[in-house]
């Protein structure tokens, strides 16, 4: 399996020569394959959210490099990291963070619109996911009209809509019953197998941690265990 | 497109919030416009009255009578001047007058006081003499020895219509002129100077005692349009000797120019510090409402979409808000603007203070003028866009992440 995503030396520290300096991560190596299903675990403030903020380029680091298919994305300024973004990366959040002034249509095809894609292509690839994730019928459904359940999959329709080479997903099940959760991670699944997408979640959740094909475990910012699922 | 779909759509979605900015523009642009308007309008209403009780619009003298006012500085042949100016296109009016001064006497009184010899008939158009009168009638070209007066000089020399006085001058010629005459009305213009010092003949009669047949010193027009008496001033240079000049009324009336102009820039410096509070409050008011979706924001950076496009969407609401209100504002404002253009405010308790600057005015309308609504129209989208700009670009700032974890 190829490297398509290398985390080199990573760190984070907050607040940096001020009294309250926090090092969030520290020396953090990782380096993970083309259509990998990886989670990242740890108890809570061990730097889960923060690595996967620095590998999507929401965030900057102290130090290292994050290399995303032969380009660093550490390198590159914010107009460029948000291209990456749009282009290569999708995003799922435990808050959800749906656009709350759009339809569950507008917010699968946003990023595609933003790509340049035309209505017509739009439409095709929505009407696709959408009968994947089973929300064929909420798309015309505003945000605060659909449950956190709703909510959640339609994140994960504007995730992969636009077929990114990577999602990272933080918490994606925290906000959702157990039921959901694990439905939810079925269809993570099934769209990681079938549209090769390369899969990276962080959670606390033991039975998504269980799904996962890779476990990475942080403590007090750094992996304290990376090791393939036999 | 997307973009500016959200920008649209979040604009419906926060109807509060849009509502008091558009409320806020737009109660500032219709202020502007209506402050505007009455600045102009009062300006151009005090510049009209003070032109027409007398002065007049334009003015031809002969050259060196402005800064020499004595008889060596005559128009000498009134008869070509009324024939050259008779000629003259977008002319309505025009008449000679000879100002002199004389000492008037009745019984144990005696007044020095002006003594104007005026075409009767184009005199009743070029000033408000005749509109003026309060008693008795006004003059006619066939009279002698009748006497026009301002109230408050006969007040002061104890005469009335019907009563006679005598008086004292000196002639064109510098010889000796004196006559008896009779007070046939009086008139009253509102400015007490000029109605307290103030006499007029008419002037084949006039010209008889002081030997200034076919002479002035003044020759008044009035042009079709007051507002292109520079145009016809300028075209009656050209065909003047060099002998004489023609001037309007911005330069025979400079002192009141000025005073307007410096009303004006007093005007407009305060209209300036109520719009530095103005934008401040709307930049406050814009940076309160672009950090209460702060989150929204960071989302969508998430997601890909750049800066350049975050900026354009909160310009774009800006801009949707801002023209909506410079609208509604130019409408309000412009709609007070006509109400009082046509029913002018009256300020009774005003009258002697407008009096020291020697205006006879007691209303004052609005100006109403499109384009100078347009231009403060103009005017508030500009301000009310720049104020949006710092909030705007300082949100835009945010990491993506900062962004979203913004309380």
């Amino acid at each position: 399996m190829s490297e398509f995503l290398q985390v080199k030396d990573i760190s984070k520290v907050f607040n940096p020569e001020q009294e309250f300096e926090v090092a969030a991560l520290s020396g953090i190596n990782l380096a993970i394959g083309r259509g990998e299903f990886v989670v990242i675990s740890g108890p809570s403030g061990s730097g889960k959210t923060t690595l996967l903020n620095i590998i999507g380029g929401l965030d900057a680091a102290s130090g290292g490099a994050v290399i995303l298919d032969g380009l660093t994305l550490t390198d590159l300024a914010e107009k460029e990291l948000c291209l990456q973004r749009r282009d290569h990366i999708g995003f799922v959040f435990q808050a959800y963070n749906l656009i709350p002034v759009l339809t569950a249509r507008e917010n699968i095809e946003y990023v595609m619109k933003l790509q340049g894609k035309s209505q017509q292509d739009c439409d095709a690839r929505v009407v696709e996911i959408a009968e994947k994730l089973g929300i064929a019928q909420l798309l015309n459904k505003l945000p605060n009209q659909l449950s956190g359940g709703q909510q959640q999959r339609v994140a994960v329709a504007r995730a992969v809509a636009s077929k990114p080479k990577l999602i990272l997903a933080d918490e994606p099940t925290a906000n959702l019953d157990s039921g959901t959760a694990a439905e939810l991670m079925a269809m993570m699944e099934k769209l990681n197998r079938e549209e090769r997408i390369t899969v990276i979640f962080s959670s606390h959740d033991p039975m998504v941690i269980a799904k996962a094909r890779r476990s990475i475990i942080l403590r007090d910012g750094r992996v304290v265990q990376n090791e393939i699922t036999p | 497109m997307m973009v500016a779909a959200i920008a649209w759509r979040n604009i419906r979605a926060n109807k509060k919030r849009s509502i008091v900015t558009v409320a806020l523009i737009s109660l500032t642009t219709a202020l502007l416009v209506y402050s505007s308007a009455f600045m102009d309008g009062s300006h151009n209403k005090m510049i009209q009255a003070a032109v027409e009780i007398y002065p007049g619009y334009l003015q031809i003298t002969q050259r060196d009578f402005r800064d020499n006012p004595s008889y060596d500085n005559l128009i000498l042949d009134t008869g070509a001047l009324h024939r050259l100016v008779e000629k003259t296109a977008g002319v309505a009016a025009h008449g000679a007058r000879f100002e002199t001064f004389v000492l008037y006497a009745a019984r144990e009184k005696a007044v020095g006081a002006m003594l104007t010899g005026i075409e009767p008939e184009p005199e009743k158009l070029l000033s408000r003499l005749h509109s003026s009168l309060v008693k008795g009638r006004y003059l006619t070209k066939d009279d002698t020895n009748a006497l026009y007066m301002g109230v408050e000089l006969a007040k002061r020399l104890k005469v009335d219509v019907g009563d006679t006085l005598s008086f004292i001058g000196n002639g064109a010629d510098y010889s000796f002129a004196a006559d008896r005459v009779e007070v046939v009305g009086l008139f009253k213009t509102g400015l007490f100077d000029f109605d307290g010092g103030a006499t007029f003949l008419n002037k084949p009669y006039f010209d008889q005692m002081m030997a200034s047949t076919d002479l002035a010193t003044h020759y008044v027009v009035l042009p079709r349009q007051p507002a292109a008496v520079e145009e016809l001033a300028a075209g009656l240079r050209q065909q003047l000797s060099r002998d004489y000049r023609a001037e309007s009324w911005r330069q025979t009336m400079g002192g009141l120019v000025e005073a307007m102009e410096v009303d004006s820039i007093f005007g407009y410096i305060t209209l300036g510090i109520i719009f530095i509070v103005i934008f401040f409050v709307i930049m406050i008011y814009t940076l309160l409402t672009v950090f209460s979706r702060i989150r929204e924001i960071g989302i969508l950076r998430a997601i890909g979409t750049t800066p350049g496009q975050v900026l354009a969407m909160l310009l774009g609401e800006s801009m949707i808000l801002s023209l909506l209100s410079v609208c509604l504002g130019g409408l309000i404002g412009g709609a007070l603007a006509y109400y009082f253009y046509l029913n002018p405010m009256e300020f009774p308790s005003y009258e002697e203070q407008f009096k020291q600057y020697g205006l006879a005015v007691t209303s004052m309308p609005c100006a109403f003028e499109p384009l100078t609504i347009l231009r403060d129209m103009a005017i508030m989208f500009l301000l009310s866009l720049l104020s949006g700009l710092y909030p705007i670009v300082k949100v835009n700032r945010y990491q993506p992440v900062e962004a979203m974890h913004h309380v």
